[in-house]
């Protein structure tokens, strides 16, 4: 029996999740602006055929569609992560395997369910989604996991698929190819996309038809090759892909923009705070702090200046105390006064799980790393009962004892009525 | 500045230890043949918990049905809705719970019927711009504040 990959994601996904408590917005475009309300990150189908692209900064959205009434969100993970994780709840029900791979998307492998049952297996799951939570998923399925995107593609453009697209044989897998971008193939980089199209490869089928010394010639990669692979059916992306993520990144465009030191390192404290909570979740160390700092790049008029620096720690860590003085060091090495700077951030590399640290002979003290660890999860497990930013470092207050979730802005951020009492429904 | 002793940190974990039968150790309890897991809401009244959601009640317009302002409504979305049932509906941009009459169902309208004689129902004419939001499963009134 072969074994079946479906890829199950949520159409639209954040703005799927704004209109589960807004059904007046079905039929009507809508976006999501990114962290800090800075650009377009989520577009519904409406707002996609009116021509808003992604990454449209969200300032320029009145200016560009002037006639037309665009319905705008602030993110809201709080409320996305809660309604995905429903979904996700759904696909592990119905699937006899599967692994979550981003906020809106999972693979499912589909042993055991072959011919006529996989694609009503995917229309089952469609609708008892979209009864259940009121999110609409696209389902593509396939032999190999590459090619069960490419099939989720067409789930999604063409409604005659009802939500489920099969590629099940060497014919419907070769039309399809046909059709598809080879920039828009799972696993190829906006460069090697535009190498392809240099040498004459735009379709993901004039790529699958080369032979593989070609590909190895051309690139020497082994993801490419891996991906030449799979579109050929030759099942070869590991199930456990989804592993620990090797970076951490936190980082925020500023509302206007910061010049003076102590606000910039109040940032920095706080988006090494959130990287070193995200870091524990996982269950992962970092050895490496960066941290990176950018000027304006729309105001020629003033002073450019962009800069990294990174310190690589002793002994991999996640406490917050230890990341946050290892990040406060790295800005201070490269911040330039009399720049007005729009954007920073904080990025932990070297992550590696908790259990596989070596730690350094010589500084490495048993005493204070329990101690860390204690107050880490202790902070945590407050700020999870009470609330974000129950407990905060005072370095990460800002003047006038504003706090991180306050100094962002986030006009048009909708309820939390999945997270929190105050937020519920309200019934008439 | 005053000292602060940070006692115990872990709190991840929860134990179930009543649920170990595996574990022997001194006199055997006489009531471990009719160890039961404890009564749980969460489990017992949630039937489908990826479909559960909850609302406040606003307003008096269900109150002959025992349903009063700041009550809390338990509703389930993946119910099939039937004639009778307590539902949420979304009408005029605003979420609302009545009864679901749909006797005229037929004749191309149905009703959603209030439980106070203060309020008429309302007659939804237009089936196609109109969806059932949800079912409610069970209401929580306090009584004790």
């Amino acid at each position: 029996m072969t074994k079946y990959y479906a890829i199950c994601d949520c159409d639209n996904c954040y703005v799927s999740c704004e209109r589960v408590f807004r059904p007046d917005l079905e039929r009507k475009p809508v976006v999501v602006l990114s962290n800090n309300d800075g650009c377009v990150v989520a577009r519904s189908k409406e707002a996609k055929l009116m021509g808003v692209k992604a990454g449209t900064p969200y300032y320029q959205l009145k200016q560009l569609f002037p006639d037309t009434h665009i319905e705008v969100f602030s993110s809201n993970y709080e409320l996305y992560g809660e309604l995905t994780g429903r979904v996700m709840a759904i696909i592990r029900d119905m699937a006899p395997q599967c692994f979550r791979y981003s906020i809106d998307e999972a693979f499912a492998i589909l042993e055991g369910i072959d011919g006529e049952q996989l694609q009503q297996w995917g229309r089952d799951l469609h609708d008892r989604v979209w009864r259940s939570v009121g999110i609409p998923v696209s389902i593509g399925i396939s032999t190999t996991k590459t090619l069960a995107k490419v099939a989720s593609h067409f789930a999604k453009k063409y409604p005659g698929y009802d939500h489920c697209c099969l590629i099940d044989n060497d014919e419907k897998r070769i039309k399809a190819l046909g059709l598809y971008d080879v920039g828009e193939v799972w696993g190829i980089g906006r460069r090697y996309a535009e190498k392809l199209e240099r040498i004459g490869v735009s379709t993901a089928l004039d790529f699958a038809g080369h032979k593989v010394e070609w590909v190895r010639m051309m690139f020497k990669n082994i993801v490419i090759e891996r991906t030449w692979n799979e579109l050929n059916g030759i099942d070869c992306v590991p199930d456990d892909l989804p592993a620990r993520k090797k970076s951490i990144c936190t980082s925020r465009s500023f509302d206007g923009m910061v010049g003076d030191f102590d606000t910039l390192r109040t940032h920095i404290a706080n988006f090494a705070v959130r990287s070193a909570e995200k870091l524990r979740k996982q269950q992962s160390v970092a050895q490496v702090v960066g941290v990176f700092i950018d000027s304006n790049h729309f105001r020629e008029d003033l002073m450019q200046y962009g800069n990294m620096a990174d310190k690589t720690l002793l002994t991999p860590t996640s406490s917050t105390i230890d990341i946050v003085m290892a990040a406060t060091d790295c800005l201070r090495s490269i911040y330039r006064e009399g720049i007005m700077f729009k954007r920073a951030g904080v990025l932990l590399m070297g992550v590696v799980p908790q259990g596989a640290v070596q730690p350094d002979m010589f500084s490495y003290d048993a005493n204070r790393h329990g101690r860390m660890t204690r107050m880490d999860s202790a902070v945590d497990h407050l700020n999870r009962v009470g609330g974000t930013e129950t407990v905060i470092l005072s370095s990460q207050q800002y003047p006038g004892g504003k706090k991180f979730a306050d100094a962002i802005r986030h006009d048009h951020k909708s309820p939390c009525p999945t997270t929190r009492w105050s937020d519920i429904m309200v019934l008439k | 500045m005053s000292k602060i002793k940070l006692l115990r940190g872990e709190f991840d974990s929860r134990l179930k230890l009543q649920l170990a039968p595996g574990i022997k150790a001194g006199f055997p309890s006489p009531a471990e043949d009719y160890l039961h897991d404890s009564l749980d809401f969460n489990r017992d009244l949630i039937k489908n918990p990826e479909a559960t959601f909850y609302a406040r009640i606003s307003g008096d317009s269900m109150v002959e049905a025992g349903i009063c302002d700041g009550d809390i409504a338990v509703i389930d979305r993946s119910l099939q809705a039937n004639d009778g049932d307590v539902i949420v509906a979304y009408v005029n941009e605003e979420f609302t719970m009545k009864y679901l009459d749909t006797t005229h169902l037929a004749e191309g309208y149905i009703e959603l019927r209030p439980a106070n004689a203060a309020y008429s129902p309302i007659r939804i004419d237009n089936l196609d711009d109109f969806r059932i939001w949800g079912v409610v499963v069970w209401t929580i009134k306090q009584w004790k504040r």
